[in-house]
Parts: structure tokens; C-alpha cells; sequence
């Protein structure tokens, strides 16, 4: 018994492996399997009736067996591991040396369909991708009743296989996109993706691009609008989120939700993402254009405002702003970090607390932290959080540019986000395409 | 790919860039009265000159300018392309150096000159280096982020205009401009921006005539850079202003609004659009380099170009050099306005015959 | 390769930019910038005094500050004044510019075009002249205003104080009255009053850049009818009646008769009354009102053909009908015998809440 012999060796150090001698029916067999994945038990009921069902049909016992499940060759040790370790249990006839993969009860190792946690929707549909590939490519379909609909499978990684589905609608995709990506897929299997840094790595993707190729979403029926505008998705196994390829600038204004309400809504709604955008990236720098490079851009009234709120403020707008923008970062990323039942603590601590001190104590001036205040919250109507990170970044960009050349500083800050966000293409197709292609 | 609407966003972008600053105390310097006379030979001239060069070039499918004079052999090639971009890179000083110039006038007085000139390279070399479809997409960007604000501005000029400035529309002796000086002059509004399009074929796909009727929108544009001032202060005070049209915007008072001087938006947004022509010159004359060394990185060219024009911007002392080599550069603008145009024709109707005799 | 090419350029684009770490030329905060509101200018013999009225943002001490300096020129002033004070000044946000009555006779064009031509100084900032020394001005101001910092920008702003009796005009419409042919203006006359700290004591008309004459408030008023400017909420008292003005609407003809300028003018008033005397009809109301009217209108015509300083603009009408060596002419020769036909049309448009017989 070769096989039975390398299985154990092979999983000497791993515990976690039952060999148990039963019966199915009359039929003495060994069950094989890991405990951690499968649910012996039940297995064990179905396999039963299974048998019992199928008791006619076979002339002897391996015959039987082999109605089971997969049977597997005795030297295959490869597609016996892979069974095991994708869940499967395998039976062991010992008179006919007949090794089988039958389907196994698993284990719920995965939460239920949920609400989306990072994406909240109102009225709309409510229903989030999870962690299981075969869950969220069923909620796809589900989605999207189409015969259109491809699904290619991929299973790839040296160390640790991870499994990578591949959806796109046959008539819409754009045919280099497609071959693009499978060619990446094809050439480099044997590289591990366990984090999207390692999957932009397989498949050429530049690692240090301030705009992330990918749109992510955990909400179906946003997959399904991209796949229909010929995007590709990628779902991956043990990972909530699908991912959509290419990124473009449009999925930062529009979430699929706006199309349910009447259009004039859709429409403000966009806007209002957009002057979100630019009230984000623009806010501070003008605020240090301004106060420091270019007071006559204000009105007077304005002006002495300004100048009064500022008074014994220690160091120069730019120095201020850089601060406060740290501190409220670090807010933010802090928020990120704690669990649900001690946010509201950080909310009082920064908000109030340290908004009320920094301000009484003259630190900075009052009128900076509404504007950092408001350029946050502008971050925040943006549509996906990798968006809002991106465009984090710019804003500082803007900042430099404005302490030295005032409002030239901040106008050629936005052609440099411009020209920069114009360069991005993923896959050839460009990030900042505003004429969205329909084909077919 | 077909990219008309880019094309003429870029086409009057650029355009509204370069006519505000210079070119209405030019018009004002060539007559007294009847502005609109050189305003509108100007415009027909370089509307015939596109008309001509575009029809050139679509005699020629997929091929770019340098193609094109390949076809009559290398030394005619050189003969004609060399002049061009020696204007090219005349453009990029002269635009550089003057805009930084303004820029120091009008707004940022103690900023050193280098330190605005190195932003008003830095920023168009990386546009020109990240590529002519790119470039389309920034132009796009900026419109409309700009755009608005710029047509904002130009509709509230009209804020304070007097509309008997106008008259009298014409006298007898008004056509002697056509060879003056600053008549001259004020052509390089129309010569700088329209010649990007031979070098855009073999990756743009255009459809000629909508430009052509899309370019009529310019008229209007040109017309309003010169008149407005000259509503507001009469040609006797508009003729002495370095700038009429900034002043004439400075004038407006909206109590309405948060910000006092919108001279400053405007002005800027202008810049920025000035970037993008810098930048589109760039690559344009990255494109002619690079033919002549075509192992040379086109990046490494760009950067050296940026470099030479920098170093040769610093060169120049005074604005009245600013001035004069303006004027130097005439030579070459019409060649560039003229000559090119034509000869893209004859080398399109050359072929045209060529095809018709040899089937 | 290209890759790492590419890296390579950006790093080092980003390296260029750090020079600029060395330097913020134009940056200081602006709470380290005094902001004058006010700028007053007189003479002394050969060397301009010059008063800045700064407000202070200190809410703790809201005192108006005024600093004063002489100089043989404007800015030597503003920088001696600049020099004394712990920030800088910044004459950006200038509003209102006073000048004394005796320097104005004396003419200022010389200060306006450097106010033009330096660009710190907005061209939307006031003219102003002051009845009394500018010296007892301040002080008088200083000590009657406690909070209000920008009392006198308020008393011009259309928004608050202003009325159409109190002229206004900009720094850049004197200075394009002092190059056109045509056109001359009328700037506010004032001086501090014993109960309100400001009063308007009529116009200065200003040709050239040098004040010539005064005319009274209630001409101020005509001179807004005449221009179609609203005079809406002034209130016209009469000998039987006052009367509110709610609307005005004017048209002008020009033509020229036996190369006299004549002007057919007609302007239309409405307005409401307010208050009676004795038992007025409505009738004898209007045609007292067009009587007043058209015989104060008349006396200022005179008084501005006398001076020969056009401040109605009547020039403009005639721009179709000169040419432009005629029209240089204009206020020596055509203006003293330029005839005016002017027909004041009121109309009641009611009476407020009481009924009154005899429309």
C-alpha cells in the first residue's frame, strides 16, 4: 500500500488527519480525511445512503465504491493531498487497493450571506460578498441571469494554492483586457497570491501606483454593473471583496445604488461626490495659499477674520495645516483599528477634546480646523475606500505646492494630479477614460 | 481610436491659454480703430493655413508630419522639419520665459523668476513625457475642471463695458496693418497650437471637418480678449496697458462672491493652460528629436529638452528680450504658419496623383 | 528597463524641486501682514504725506490705527511706514483712497498711474477727496469710532452706506478718464461731521486727474439719472411734496447739427410720494419735480461746458459721428458748444396708502 503509507508520511506532522476504519454498508474501508475541514459524521450518514441507493447498479464492492466519488490512482499523491486539503474525504477500499474522493459534509468554516460592512447601502440590495468563493460566485449568478456570463477557474501558488475565479460577459469585454489577463494567469501560476500586492505582482501591474488598478466592492450588483460595462472581476478565495479590473475615475463619483433613485437625484448626487473631491484635495492648500502667499484673493472682511483667528499662532499656515492633518490621520487610521465598542471613543477624544485644547491653547486657528474638518468629511462621500486613499495623497502634493506659489501652486498641483491621473492606464486601457465604450 | 472632441478641446485650450495675455496690447498697437479688422484676418488666415494642413495630412493615412516629408527624401525632410523645430523650441523659451514673467507682475512679486520658471517646466515636462494620449486626457481634465471658471470670468468682464467704445467700427486708411509690426505679432496666438496635429496621426484619429467647424469658436473667443478691455477703458487707455485684459478683469466687483480679485483664478487657470501647451510643444518637438536619434530614450530627450529650455530662459534678461526675441521668432512663426501648411498639401496632392496614375 | 527609466526621471524631477525647499519668497502669513483699509495722500510742498489706516485684529483692542509718513514718492512713504511697523504692509486690500482737496487741485495723475501701473494697489479701490487736512480727519475718526474698523469703506459700499447722492469712482475710472477724449469723472467730497462721524459735502469734478470744480449732492443725484445708473430709495424734496424715486430710465440721441453736437435726452422717473405740503395735486407734484429737475440740470450742463470737463460722458454719443482726430478735440471744442435737449418725464406711480384726488 503505497499511497496509504506516502499519505501518512506526507502528513506525518500534521494531527489534524483521521484514518478510521469503518464500514459502508458491509464494506470494510478506511475513511481518510481532516478533521478540521469535514464533519465526519455526516458524512458518513450520506455516504450510507448513498450506497445503499446505489446498490444494484455495481457488481462488487469496488464497483460500488467507485459510484462514490472520484477514484484516484494509487501513485496520484499530488490530487490525494489536493483532495484532502480542499476538504474531500477519501475512502480506502483495502482489498482492491481502490482509493476514492468522496464529497464531505464541511465544517462552517464561513460566515452567512450579511449585510455589506464597508459599503453601506441604503435601499438597496443588501446582501455582501463573504469569504467563500463558491458562495459569492453563486450570488453573482444570481445577479446577472445571463449565458454571457464566463467564469474561468484558476488555482494558483506554489506554497499555498489559492483559488482565483475570472468573470467576464463574452460580448462586452474588451478582447485585450481578457487576453492580457489570462496570459498573466497562464505564465505565472506558480507564484503565491495571498494578499492583492502579491495578485498585482502576478500579473504585471506597477506596486508603487498611487491609484490602485482594481476597483474593489463586496456588493454583487455593483460587480454585475462593471461586468456589463466589459470589466473584468476577479473573485478570490478567501477574500470578501471581488475585484474589479481596470480601475477607471468614473467608479470614484458613481456608486451602482444611484441608478435607484430618479435620475435628477443620480445626477446631484454625482456632483455632489464630485465637489467632494475637489473640496478635499483643494481645501487645505487654499487655506495656506491664501493665509500665507496670497491674501488678496480674499475679501477684506474675510481677510481680518482670518488674520484674527490666527493670532499667536506660533509657526507659519504651512507647518499648521501638516500638523493638524497628521494628528487627524492618525485619527482616522486609528478608528480604522479599534473594535466597533471603543470608536466612539476616539470620535470624543479627537473631535472634542483635542479640537477644543488645540484650538484654546492657540495651536492652530479655529478656522483651520473647520477646514480640515470639512475636507475630511468631503473624503468621505467619495465611492470606495481605495479611492478616498488615493486621493488622500494628492491633497498633500497640492499643499507643498501651495506654501510655495500660493494659488499657481495649487492650480499647477491640480494639472500635476491631472497629468498624473491621466498617465495611469491598466492594461492599456486608460484610468481616466471619460467615454465609456459600449460594445455589442 | 476617434478622438475629435479631445482634438478641439485641446485645440481651444490651448488657443485660450496664449490670446489673453499679449495679444490684445498687440492688436491695440497695430490700429486704432476697427479692432476687429486684424483680429479677423488673423483668424481667416489660420483658418485657411488648417484647412490647407489638415487636408494635407488626410491624404495620408496613419502617417505623422515626418513621415510625410520622408516621402520627398531626407534632405528635403531636414530642409523643412529643422526650421520647425527651432520654432518649436523658441516657443517653449519665449512662452516660459514671458508667462513667468506675468507671473511675477502680477502676482507673485518676490518670487525669484527661476523658481516659476522651473514649476512652469517641471510640470509640462511630465505631461510631455507621460505621452501624446495622455496628454489628450490631461487637456480634457483641465477643461473641465477650468473651464467654467475661465467662462465665468468672461462673462462677468462684461461687468463694467461701455458699449459706445465701440464705434467708430471703421475709418478709411485701416488696412495698412498687414505688414506692421505688431500685427506681426499678435499672429502667434494662431501660428503655436494647431501644428500638434501632424504629429498625433499615427496613434489619433480625428475627423476633419467637425475641427474645422469647431475651430469657429475661436472667433468669438479672440474677438471678446481684445474688446473687452477696450469697452471697458477706451483704446486710448487700453493702448497703454501691458495686460488690458487682466486689468479689465481686476475691475469687476461681485460683492456676491468670497474671493475679491478673481484676476488671480482667471489668470491662473490660463496658466495652467499654458502648462499644457508647453507641454504638448514638448512632445511635439520630442517626436522630431527622436527621429533624428532614435536609440535616445524618448524621456531622457524630453528631460534634456526641458533642461536646454530652462537654461536658455535664464538667459534672457529683461522683457524687453522678451520682446525682441518675440519678435526674431516671427521669421519662423510664419514659416511654421505658412509654409508647413503648404507644403503638407502639395506633398498630399503629390501623392493623390501618384495613386491616380499608377492604377 | 523603461520602468526603471521612468523611475529615474521622476526622481529626478523630484530631486529639482528641492531647491525650492530653500525659499517661501512670497510667503508670510497673513497675520503678519498689516492690511491698511484706507490710504490718505497729501502734499507738503515737495514730498507726499501719506496716512494708512490699518484696522487691528486684535479683538481684545479693536483702536483703528493710523500711521503717517512723508516721502518724495508714495512708496518711499508706505516703505518708511513699512520699516517702522513690527509687520509688513500690504497694499493689497486698499479700499478707499483720501486725498487731500489741495493736492487734488494741484492734479494727481502722476500717484493714479502709479497705482495702475504697480498692481499692489487695487484698481477697484476708491477715490476720495478730503474738504478738511487730512491730519484733523484722522484724528476726528480716531476718536469717534470705537469697533467699526471699516466705517469708511461701508460708507461707499453699495451694500451699506452709499447713497446715489455720494459719487463714486474707481482709481481706474479716473485713470481712464484722464487719457480719454471723452470722459471725465466726479469723485465724493467729504470731511468729518459733528453727529455722524462722516459727511458728504457734494463731488469734486476731476479732469484730467485735477479737481476743477464742485458740484452739490443733489447734482451728484442728476448726474446717476443722467449715466441710467439707479438712483432708486433717494428721496427728492420739493416745495409742496417729497417724493421717493423708484425707478429711472434713461435714453440718449446724438447727433451732430451744423457740426454742433446736440444731445436729445429724455430721462423718466418714477416715483412715489411720500409726504405733502398743503393740498398739492398730483399733476402740480409732477411738473414741479420736472421743473426742479430739468433747471438744476441745466446749471450743471453750464458749469461743465464752462470747465470744459465732460463728466456725463456726452462724448460718447457722438463716437459714430467724429472721427477719432475729432473726437481728441472733443471737450475744447465741440463740449462748449455742445447744446443738450433734455426732457424730464415724472411719473406717479402712487401715492403710498392715502387716496389722493387730482392725479
Amino acid at each position: 500500500m503505497p499511497l496509504l503509507h506516502e499519505l501518512k508520511l506526507r502528513f506525518a506532522s500534521d494531527d489534524d488527519i483521521f484514518f478510521q476504519p469503518d464500514h459502508i454498508l458491509h464494506i470494510p474501508v478506511v475513511f481518510i480525511g481532516l478533521t478540521s475541514l469535514l464533519d465526519l459524521i455526516q458524512t458518513k450518514e450520506r455516504l450510507t445512503k448513498d450506497a445503499f441507493a446505489k446498490q444494484g447498479l455495481a457488481a462488487d464492492d469496488a464497483g460500488l465504491l467507485r459510484q462514490l466519488g472520484e477514484s484516484i490512482d494509487t501513485g496520484d499523491l499530488r490530487s490525494a493531498v489536493t483532495s484532502l486539503l480542499s476538504g474531500k474525504m477519501i475512502v480506502f477500499h483495502k482489498p482492491s487497493e481502490t482509493f476514492i474522493a468522496v464529497e464531505a459534509a464541511s465544517k462552517p468554516l464561513t460566515r452567512s450571506v450579511e449585510e455589506p460592512s464597508d459599503e453601506s447601502v441604503i435601499h438597496g440590495p443588501r446582501s455582501a460578498f463573504n469569504e467563500d468563493i463558491d458562495t459569492n460566485l453563486g450570488m453573482v449568478k444570481r445577479q446577472l441571469n445571463s449565458d454571457k456570463l464566463a467564469v474561468k477557474s484558476y488555482a494558483v501558488g506554489a506554497n499555498s494554492r489559492t483559488r482565483i475565479n475570472l468573470l467576464y460577459l463574452e460580448n462586452q469585454v474588451e478582447p485585450a483586457l481578457l487576453t492580457a489577463i489570462i496570459g498573466r494567469f497562464e505564465s505565472n501560476k506558480e507564484l503565491d497570491v495571498c494578499n492583492l500586492q502579491q495578485l498585482s505582482r502576478m500579473l504585471g501591474l506597477p506596486s508603487w501606483a498611487a491609484i490602485s488598478p482594481y476597483i474593489r466592492t463586496e456588493l454583487p450588483q455593483d460587480t454585475v454593473h462593471y461586468l456589463m460595462r466589459g470589466k473584468a472581476v476577479l473573485l478570490l478565495d478567501r477574500f470578501p471583496c471581488a475585484l474589479v479590473l481596470p480601475n477607471d475615475l468614473w467608479s470614484m463619483l458613481a456608486v451602482q445604488n444611484d441608478l435607484n433613485y430618479p435620475r435628477l437625484f443620480t445626477l446631484s448626487f454625482r456632483l455632489l461626490r464630485l465637489a467632494g473631491v475637489l473640496c478635499h484635495i483643494l481645501a487645505p492648500g487654499l487655506y495656506v495659499a491664501v493665509v500665507s502667499v496670497n491674501p488678496e484673493i480674499l475679501r477684506i472682511e474675510m481677510a481680518l477674520t482670518v488674520a484674527q483667528s490666527r493670532l499667536g499662532v506660533p509657526y507659519p499656515a504651512l507647518v499648521e495645516t501638516l500638523i493638524l492633518l497628521f494628528v487627524l490621520e492618525m485619527v482616522m487610521e486609528a478608528s480604522v483599528r479599534l473594535p466597533k465598542s471603543i470608536g466612539p471613543t476616539i470620535t470624543m477624544v479627537g473631535g472634542i477634546i483635542l479640537g477644543q485644547a488645540v484650538v484654546s491653547a492657540k495651536l492652530v486657528s479655529n478656522l483651520l480646523i473647520i477646514i480640515l474638518a470639512a475636507a475630511t468629511i468631503a473624503n468621505f462621500t467619495i465611492s470606495g475606500f481605495v479611492n478616498s486613499i488615493s486621493i488622500r495623497l494628492f491633497k498633500y502634493v497640492i499643499l507643498l505646492l501651495a506654501a510655495f506659489y500660493g494659488i499657481l501652486g495649487l492650480l499647477s498641483g491640480m494639472v500635476l494630479v491631472c497629468a498624473y491621473v491621466s498617465s495611469v492606464t491598466t492594461f492599456g486601457i486608460p484610468y481616466a477614460q471619460l467615454a465609456r465604450k459600449s460594445r455589442g | 481610436m476617434d478622438k475629435t472632441l479631445q482634438v478641439i478641446v485641446m485645440c481651444i485650450v490651448t488657443h485660450l491659454g496664449l490670446m489673453f495675455f499679449l495679444f490684445p496690447s498687440d492688436v491695440m498697437e497695430t490700429v486704432d480703430v476697427g479692432h476687429w479688422l486684424p483680429i479677423l484676418v488673423g483668424y481667416l488666415l489660420h483658418f485657411a493655413f488648417v484647412a490647407l494642413y489638415t487636408k494635407g495630412l488626410a491624404y495620408y493615412d496613419r502617417h505623422d508630419l515626418i513621415d510625410i516629408f520622408l516621402t520627398g527624401g531626407r534632405t528635403i525632410a531636414v530642409l523643412l522639419l529643422l526650421p520647425l523645430a527651432v520654432y518649436f523650441i523658441m516657443v517653449n523659451i519665449i512662452t516660459v520665459r514671458a508667462y513667468s514673467e506675468i507671473i511675477t507682475i502680477v502676482f507673485l512679486s518676490n518670487t525669484p523668476l527661476w523658481a516659476i520658471m522651473a514649476l512652469l517646466l517641471t510640470i509640462p515636462t511630465y505631461i510631455a513625457m507621460t505621452g501624446i494620449e495622455s496628454i489628450f486626457r490631461t487637456g480634457m481634465l483641465l477643461a473641465i475642471l477650468f473651464l467654467p471658471i475661465v467662462l465665468f470670468v468672461i462673462c462677468v468682464s462684461f461687468h463694467n463695458t461701455d458699449w459706445h467704445y465701440l464705434f467708430p467700427l471703421l475709418e478709411r486708411d485701416s488696412f495698412n496693418f498687414i505688414t506692421e509690426r505688431p500685427f506681426l505679432k499678435s499672429l502667434f496666438i494662431f501660428t503655436g497650437s494647431f501644428l500638434f496635429l501632424g504629429f498625433v496621426r499615427p496613434t489619433v484619429t480625428y475627423n476633419r471637418r467637425r475641427i474645422l467647424i469647431a475651430s469657429w469658436i475661436l472667433l468669438p473667443l479672440v474677438l471678446l480678449s481684445v474688446y473687452i478691455p477696450l469697452l471697458t477703458f477706451g483704446q486710448d487707455t487700453a493702448s497703454m496697458l501691458q495686460f488690458p485684459f487682466i486689468l479689465a478683469v481686476d475691475t469687476i466687483d461681485i460683492t456676491w462672491l468670497m474671493f475679491d480679485r478673481i484676476t488671480g483664478f482667471f489668470l491662473l487657470g490660463m496658466v495652467t493652460f499654458v502648462m499644457l501647451f508647453v507641454g504638448l510643444v514638448m512632445w511635439a518637438t520630442n517626436r522630431l528629436i527622436h527621429r533624428c536619434m532614435p536609440r535616445v530614450r524618448p524621456e531622457w530627450i524630453t528631460l534634456m529638452l526641458g533642461m536646454v529650455i530652462f537654461a536658455a530662459s535664464l538667459f534672457v534678461r529683461d522683457w524687453g528680450s522678451v520682446h525682441r526675441l518675440f519678435w526674431w521668432n516671427s521669421i519662423f512663426r510664419i514659416y511654421a504658419f505658412s509654409v508647413i501648411p503648404l507644403a503638407t498639401y502639395l506633398f498630399g496632392v503629390m501623392k493623390a496623383r501618384k495613386l491616380q496614375v499608377s492604377p | 528597463m523603461i520602468k526603471v527609466m521612468r523611475r529615474l526621471c521622476r526622481i529626478l524631477l523630484l530631486l529639482a524641486a528641492v531647491p525650492l525647499l530653500h525659499g517661501c519668497w512670497d510667503n508670510k502669513d497673513i497675520n503678519h501682514r498689516s492690511l491698511p483699509l484706507v490710504m490718505g495722500i497729501a502734499k507738503q510742498q515737495d514730498k507726499y504725506r501719506i496716512y494708512l489706516q490699518i484696522p487691528s485684529s486684535d479683538p481684545q483692542n479693536p483702536q483703528m490705527k493710523v500711521v503717517a509718513e512723508s516721502g518724495r514718492t508714495v512708496t518711499e512713504a508706505v516703505d518708511r511706514i513699512s520699516m517702522n511697523m513690527e509687520s509688513q504692509v500690504d497694499l493689497l486690500h486698499l479700499k478707499v483712497i483720501l486725498v487731500e482737496k489741495h493736492f487734488a487741485q494741484e492734479g494727481m495723475a502722476d500717484i493714479i498711474e502709479g497705482f495702475i501701473r504697480a498692481r499692489d494697489i487695487s484698481p477697484k479701490a476708491k477715490l476720495v477727496i478730503c474738504n478738511e487736512s487730512l491730519e484733523r480727519f484722522f484724528e476726528n475718526m480716531k476718536t469717534a469710532i470705537a469697533g467699526n474698523q471699516t466705517i469708511l469703506c461701508d460708507f461707499f459700499d453699495k451694500n451699506a452706506g452709499w447713497n446715489p447722492s455720494i459719487a463714486q469712482t474707481h482709481i481706474w475710472e479716473t485713470f481712464r478718464s484722464i487719457h480719454s477724449y471723452t470722459r471725465d469723472v466726479i469723485a465724493p467730497i467729504i470731511q468729518t461731521g459733528k453727529d455722524t462721524i462722516i459727511e458728504n459735502v457734494g463731488s469734486a469734478i476731476i479732469k484730467n486727474g485735477k479737481m476743477v470744480d464742485r458740484i452739490n449732492p443733489n447734482e451728484t443725484l442728476l448726474y446717476y439719472a443722467f449715466k441710467g445708473a439707479s438712483t432708486q430709495g433717494k428721496i427728492e424734496v420739493l416745495d409742496h411734496a417729497s417724493v421717493l424715486i423708484v425707478n429711472n430710465t434713461v435714453s440718449h440721441h446724438g447727433k451732430i447739427v451744423n457740426s454742433k453736437p446736440l444731445l436729445r435726452s429724455t430721462i423718466r422717473l418714477k416715483v412715489s410720494v411720500l409726504e405733502t405740503r398743503g393740498d398739492p395735486t398730483m399733476a402740480s407734484i409732477r411738473q414741479e419735480l420736472e421743473e426742479i429737475e430739468a433747471k438744476r440740470f441745466a446749471k450743471l450742463f453750464k458749469k461743465m461746458q464752462l470747465k470744459e470737463a465732460d463728466i456725463l460722458g456726452v462724448g460718447q454719443y457722438f463716437r459714430t459721428d467724429l472721427s477719432r482726430s475729432e473726437l481728441s478735440h472733443w471737450r475744447s471744442v465741440y463740449l462748449p458748444k455742445a447744446e443738450l435737449q433734455l426732457t424730464i418725464k415724472a411719473i406717479i406711480q402712487n401715492n403710498g396708502n392715502l387716496k389722493t384726488t387730482g392725479m
